[in-house]
């Protein structure tokens, strides 16, 4: 090995890393944001906000019902009282929101726990938040031993598929991760190849030439969605064939709602993705920089759209930031879908979708302004 | 008859250096025209102005008595950009195509006359990543002329052309401008600046000499126009 031209060569490579500024700065911003951003989710995660709806049976002791309610408060948990049905239907339509159904004596009685089952993890969190008042009070309450406490959902069963709240989120995930790549590379390939500038020396007009994107990225983003939503919801039983067993292709998590209002939903988002794209190449002068954008522009969405992380415990700091991230409205969106089963009159989920139609557009505007040229 | 090109008092400034300084001339239709010049003399800028795809700091850029930037006038305009400015992955024939169609023609027999005219007629299915580079540069001549443009810009068109398909590329400019078409070419190539009707030599973003081969080494008294041009640019010194 010859010292001089080892040296030479690392000379080279550090001249070359040294000029690529985005890089340089990406090198170490993109693992202090990533690692910063993960470490206080993880350590300043709050208990969620709960709401308890007590809905007392007819021979629950009154002085006990008020004991209960007493302890919730000074537990910090807003608590109403409401007869079962209406407590039912507002858990429905309220994240965030328990009820506690008392039996008649607490003493080895059952007292039920209902939650809407959109969101496991952050109800998890919400029903430890109350069951810690709650066994304390009964006991002193009734003067017994703790009562079991039993958890049932609106929606869905309780914990019988773990996947269940995730497949809608990393559907979505996924569909937003590769048509932004796709579109970014390919959208800097016109940039730097001569192609845009000549495009730009006909008459095309730059709304054509965003939209002509969008829509030719959403063909294929909606044919990825298709495959994966098959696989995701699916479940081919193949009969057994000779030695060959019995066994079922695709994942077979449950559905409640249609897959076609799903696909609106992440096709809606697929467009926000197209228009991110462009806008980011303007920004990037080689591929590798579009790659390098991901962990500033993509994981930072990962982490707080309740991908993983309920939205729910999320530092209070941190939360604003959350209604600002596309990917949170389609997640929440396809959880209120897959699990909820909600369809389109549903108030949530329009919203939702209106939302993440705004964004499509407002980012396919602010795409085409990116695209040089004198005359729009 | 009226100018098909005509730039009027035009100034270009990136900062402050003026890469078009003042510029005033109007070019005949059916004409070639040859901007000559260094690298960095406002060739690229000039016509970049003439085809709106930038807006002048100051005075006007005209083409076929619109001004510019003007998007629906770019229909009539051709532009073959220094780069090939063309899709890898696609053949030739889906290049043009796609070019043709931005210019509003669907017309495949228009497309299969500019492969031809560019003589790619037999590589019309090839993938323009595996055509040679001069294939390529014939592909993108073919992609500015598919719509019958009257006015033609050409920034640098023979840079890596070897001499055969130089020869070829100044034939076909020529039977254009014989049919009406107004050709602009930049170059800094100065052999083939004799096959233009016409010069402007530029320098510094200003029109310094303007005229016919012949009539700017006249007028210079020098055999050729390199040296001609170094007159003009006031290294007299070596004009000798």
């Amino acid at each position: 090995m010859n010292l001089r031209r080892l040296r030479a060569i690392v000379r080279r490579v550090v001249a070359e890393v040294r000029r690529d500024r985005p890089s340089l700065a990406l090198l170490f911003i993109a693992p202090i944001v990533v690692t910063g951003l993960l470490t206080f989710i993880l350590r300043e995660a709050e208990t969620p906000d709960v709401t308890a709806v007590l809905v007392a049976s007819a021979d629950t002791p009154g002085p006990v019902v008020a004991a209960i309610e007493g302890a919730l408060e000074r537990g910090g948990i807003k608590t109403v009282q409401f007869d079962e049905a209406t407590a039912r239907v507002n858990v429905a339509h309220n994240p965030g929101w328990v009820a506690i159904l008392l039996p008649p004596n607490l003493a080895g009685g059952t007292i039920t726990l209902v939650t809407n089952g959109l969101n496991p993890s952050a109800e998890g969190a919400q029903i430890g938040a109350v069951q810690r008042v709650l066994v304390g009070a009964a006991v002193a309450a009734a003067g017994a031993r703790a009562p079991t406490i039993a958890h049932e959902t609106v929606y869905g069963t309780p914990s019988t598929d773990p996947m269940v709240p995730f497949a809608p989120a990393i559907v979505a995930f996924f569909l937003y991760f590769f048509v932004y790549l796709l579109t970014g590379i390919s959208f800097l390939r016109e940039r730097t190849g001569g192609t845009l500038e000549r495009l730009m020396a006909t008459p095309v007009t730059r709304s054509e030439v965003v939209t002509g994107y969008a829509i030719g990225f959403a063909l294929f983003a909606t044919i990825q969605v298709a495959v994966v939503l098959t696989w995701a919801l699916g479940a081919i039983h193949v009969p057994a064939l000779g030695p060959i067993p019995e066994f079922a292709i695709g994942l077979g998590i449950p559905v409640a709602g249609s897959p076609l209002i799903a696909f609106l939903v992440v096709v809606l988002l697929g467009l926000g993705a197209v228009s991110l794209g462009i806008f980011l190449s303007t920004f990037a002068r080689t591929e590798l920089q579009v790659i390098q954008f991901i962990p500033v522009v993509l994981v930072p969405q990962f982490l707080l759209s309740g991908v993983l992380f309920p939205v729910e415990t999320l530092p209070a700091v941190v939360r604003p930031l959350v209604a600002v991230m596309p990917l949170g409205y389609a997640v929440d969106a396809l959880r209120q879908v897959f699990i909820g089963g909600a369809d389109l009159a549903s108030g949530a989920l329009q919203g939702d979708l209106f939302v993440l139609a705004l964004v499509a557009v407002l980012f396919a505007w602010v795409a085409s302004l990116t695209i040089r040229r004198e005359v729009v | 008859m009226d100018a098909a090109i005509r730039a009027v008092a035009l100034v270009k400034h990136f900062g402050v250096v003026a890469a078009v300084d003042g510029l005033t001339f109007d070019l005949a239709p059916g004409r070639i025209y040859g901007l000559l010049g260094p690298n960095g003399s406002g060739k690229t800028t000039l016509i970049r102005l003439l085809t709106g795809m930038t807006r002048p700091t100051s005075g006007q850029a005209e083409v076929l008595g619109v001004a510019m930037p003007n998007r629906p006038n770019l229909a009539r305009i051709g532009y073959m950009t220094q780069a090939d400015g063309i899709y890898p992955a696609l053949t030739a024939g889906e290049n043009v195509q796609f070019f043709a169609a931005a210019y509003g023609i669907e017309d495949m027999a228009r497309v299969r006359e500019a492969l031809a005219l560019v003589d790619l007629a037999d590589r019309e299915k090839t993938i323009a990543a595996t055509l040679s580079g001069g294939q390529r540069r014939r592909l993108s001549l073919a992609c500015a002329l598919v719509h019958q443009p009257e006015v033609l810009f050409l920034d640098e068109p023979t840079v890596g052309v070897d001499p055969l398909l130089r020869v070829q590329f100044w034939a076909h400019f020529r039977k254009l401008a014989d049919a009406g078409t107004t050709i602009v070419v930049s170059s800094h190539v100065m052999d083939e600046a004799d096959r233009c009707d016409e010069l402007l030599f530029m320098r510094a973003g200003k029109v310094i000499a303007r005229g016919s081969g012949a009539t700017l080494r006249e007028q210079a008294g020098t055999k050729d126009l390199e040296a001609a041009f170094l007159h003009f640019a006031g290294v007299g010194a070596v004009a000798a």
